[in-house]
């Protein structure tokens, strides 16, 4: 497949219908993303950033146009096979962390190996690996309640990588720390982005533009490159 | 893949004990009576079965009280004369009947030596006749029976040691019987009885020591036969058999036309409020067999609506555990899990709680049965089961064990569907931006 680009979003819209009124959250948007680029989109609040990603990461579906991820076209893929497509492609990181509370770090980030249907020796070999390269060893059998905002962010890394996807997508990562560990989670995607990592940076903050190859800022449901 | 999302449901539910222990509580309640129901019928079931093979089935007590369809025995007036009884006997369908008069005692003595005297509290003694021992299927373990007029008694095997292991009674044996009026009669040991182990027959305990009317018993003391001048001897209540089992309502009602009639003595002994009453044993069973059917509706009718509000608790605890976990599922989902595995992480922690109930209901309706039983036991004596014997054990049927538990699972799933297709359903982006 000679193709180059992780994400080929192509014309896409996507409208939410309430009763009479129509909104446009992404209107004919086209962007193409190269394989191991390091892409921030930035905009305000209801710009259509989040919309965005949620149908490049298979949570959402466009209302017109094409989306393929890595020569795949995602468009009409029913709820199964989107949800394969996940769980294989796609690695997410929010501003909240989004670990499941009663889950130790370390099975926290084993679960996505658990949907996939990988045997638990496997699973443990990979999420303790995974711990590790987070720097997190010690605390691996702790639960999130016990662990900093940054160490959670850091299982949460870890959890994105645990099926070994090509694509990440980090919403806010950084939202919910305070700068100090910001710069660490950052420096953290930096690396996975050098391991060959396509990642995707949803952000307010212009200063973590300086990690990143490449910016495209959006308004009002359309995207404008920067240079 | 399905074990380790099992795993993952029981681990969710560890971290939330007190939740998972109040949701299990209604199908507790409802699995335990279902298996008490069950056990208890069981119970009654083998009683009634066990009675008619080892007891006699003919037997009937016959004694005043309130008639109808539902008659009560009362042991308060003292109406039957010998005359009665030997009349009865005569009677085309009765096989045998003896009369039972108590005979309160105040104490027993046995003669150790000159001015030497051991003493025993009082015992059951009852006046009675031989014809007693085959109504009520007692059997001699040696000697003979008394002979009426003489100072003969007849004790039961538990009685021979009451005065110390080292002093047992046998035939030959020689006692003193203290009567509460304070008259003391001598009595000879002609006979003992085999152990019976701990029957009793109802509102007759078992008897200890039983004796012919004369000498022992008299009608003066703890009497009311009031207008009765001359010395008679009368009794509370008589047992009687019929001639055979198709005979039993033929006999009894014989003796109810006999009594009623101007020929009885007891006929003119008997108070204008009070009936004649013969009860038979078919009647004591067909009584116990009512009174089950009355446990059994309460008890199915408590159980069912147990089982339905634990259902819905079930439904309402799991509902509430799926919006409170709404991000976690958007999360699941974000990481590639399929609605499938949310419908079964969901389902799942239902069906545990659904087994949990059903097996704890089970453990603690076979351990209420013993209650439910012990009830019966003491119902069975108000009913004026004179004849009949021993008291109901608890029986199993384990076979409901299973079935109550599988009702468990199924409750489980029924009550975890709703919530978690509500779960499985969910919009991904929705709820992940849910707070």
């Amino acid at each position: 497949m000679a193709n180059n680009y992780a994400i080929e979003i192509l014309s896409v819209s996507k409208i939410y219908r309430t009763g009479k009124t129509e909104f446009k959250a992404l209107n004919n948007v086209t962007l193409k993303i190269k394989k191991g680029e390091f892409i921030a989109i930035m905009g305000p609040s209801g710009s259509g950033k989040s919309t965005l990603m949620n149908i490049i990461g298979c949570l959402d579906r466009a209302t017109s146009g094409r989306v393929i991820i890595e020569g795949e076209d995602i468009s009409g893929l029913n709820d199964n096979r989107l949800a394969d497509i996940r769980s294989r492609k796609v690695g997410f990181i929010f501003q909240k962390f989004n670990l499941v509370a009663t889950m130790t770090a370390q099975k926290n980030v084993a679960l996505p190996m658990v949907f996939r249907g990988i045997a638990k020796s496997a699973r443990d070999d990979q999420a303790i690996e995974l711990v590790k390269k987070v720097g997190l060893t010690q605390w691996a059998t702790h639960r999130p309640n016990e662990l900093s905002g940054g160490q959670q962010q850091r299982v949460a890394i870890a959890r994105a990588l645990s099926n070994n996807p090509s694509i990440i997508l980090a919403d806010e990562p950084t939202g919910n720390l305070d700068s100090k560990t910001g710069v660490q989670i950052m420096e953290l995607l930096s690396a996975l982005n050098k391991e060959g990592k396509t990642i995707l940076l949803v952000t307010h903050a212009l200063n973590l533009t300086k990690y990143t190859s490449r910016v495209v800022t959006m308004q009002d449901g359309e995207v404008h490159e920067d240079v | 893949m399905m074990g380790d999302i099992f795993i993952m449901s029981l681990d969710a539910m560890k971290s939330y004990k007190v939740r998972t222990f109040l949701t299990l509580i209604g199908v507790i309640i409802g699995i335990a009576s279902v298996i008490m129901v069950t056990s208890a019928g069981d119970s009654v079931s083998y009683y009634i079965a066990e009675q008619w093979n080892i007891f006699n089935p003919t037997g009937m007590v016959i004694g005043t009280g309130t008639g109808g369809d539902v008659p009560q025995l009362s042991i308060r007036s003292i109406v039957f004369t010998t005359t009665d009884v030997e009349n009865i006997d005569k009677l085309p369908h009765v096989k045998n009947v003896a009369p039972i008069g108590v005979v309160p005692i105040k104490k027993l003595s046995l003669r150790e030596g000159f001015l030497q005297w051991q003493d025993t509290p009082g015992e059951t003694m009852y006046a009675t006749t031989p014809a007693l021992l085959e109504i009520l299927n007692l059997k001699l373990d040696k000697g003979k029976m008394f002979t009426e007029g003489q100072n003969e008694i007849v004790i039961s095997k538990s009685l021979t040691t009451a005065f110390g292991a080292d002093k047992t009674l046998d035939v030959g044996s020689i006692i003193y019987i203290q009567r509460i009026d304070q008259v003391t009669l001598k009595a000879k040991v002609v006979g003992i009885l085999k152990d019976e182990g701990t029957r009793s027959y109802g509102q007759i305990a078992a008897p200890s020591i039983l004796c012919p009317s004369k000498p022992y018993y008299s009608t003066y003391f703890g009497s009311n036969v009031g207008t009765v001048l001359r010395r008679v001897t009368a009794f509370t209540f008589l047992l009687a058999e019929a001639t055979d089992t198709a005979h039993v309502e033929d006999a009894q009602q014989e003796i109810l036309k006999y009594l009623d009639s101007g020929q009885s003595d007891a006929k003119n002994y008997i108070d204008k409020s009070s009936d004649f009453v013969v009860i038979t044993q078919q009647y004591i069973l067909v009584r116990i067999e009512q009174v089950m059917s009355v446990v059994k509706t309460y008890i199915t009718a408590i159980a069912l609506i147990s089982l339905l509000i634990g259902a819905i608790g079930i439904a309402n605890i799991m509902f509430a555990t799926v919006t409170e976990r709404t991000r976690e599922i958007g999360t699941m989902m974000a990481i590639g899990a399929k609605r499938r595995d949310i419908l079964q992480l969901f389902l799942y922690q239902s069906t545990i709680i659904g087994l949990l109930g059903g097996l704890i209901g089970v453990i603690l309706g076979a351990s209420g049965s013993i209650v439910v039983v012990d009830l019966l036991n003491k119902n069975i004596q108000s009913l004026g089961g004179a004849i009949a014997t021993g008291s109901i054990q608890v029986s199993y049927s384990y076979e409901w064990f299973f079935v109550a538990t599988i009702v468990g699972i199924l409750i489980g799933i029924a009550s975890g569907v709703l919530p978690a297709r509500k779960a499985a359903t969910m919009d991904p982006v929705e709820a992940l931006r849910y707070e």
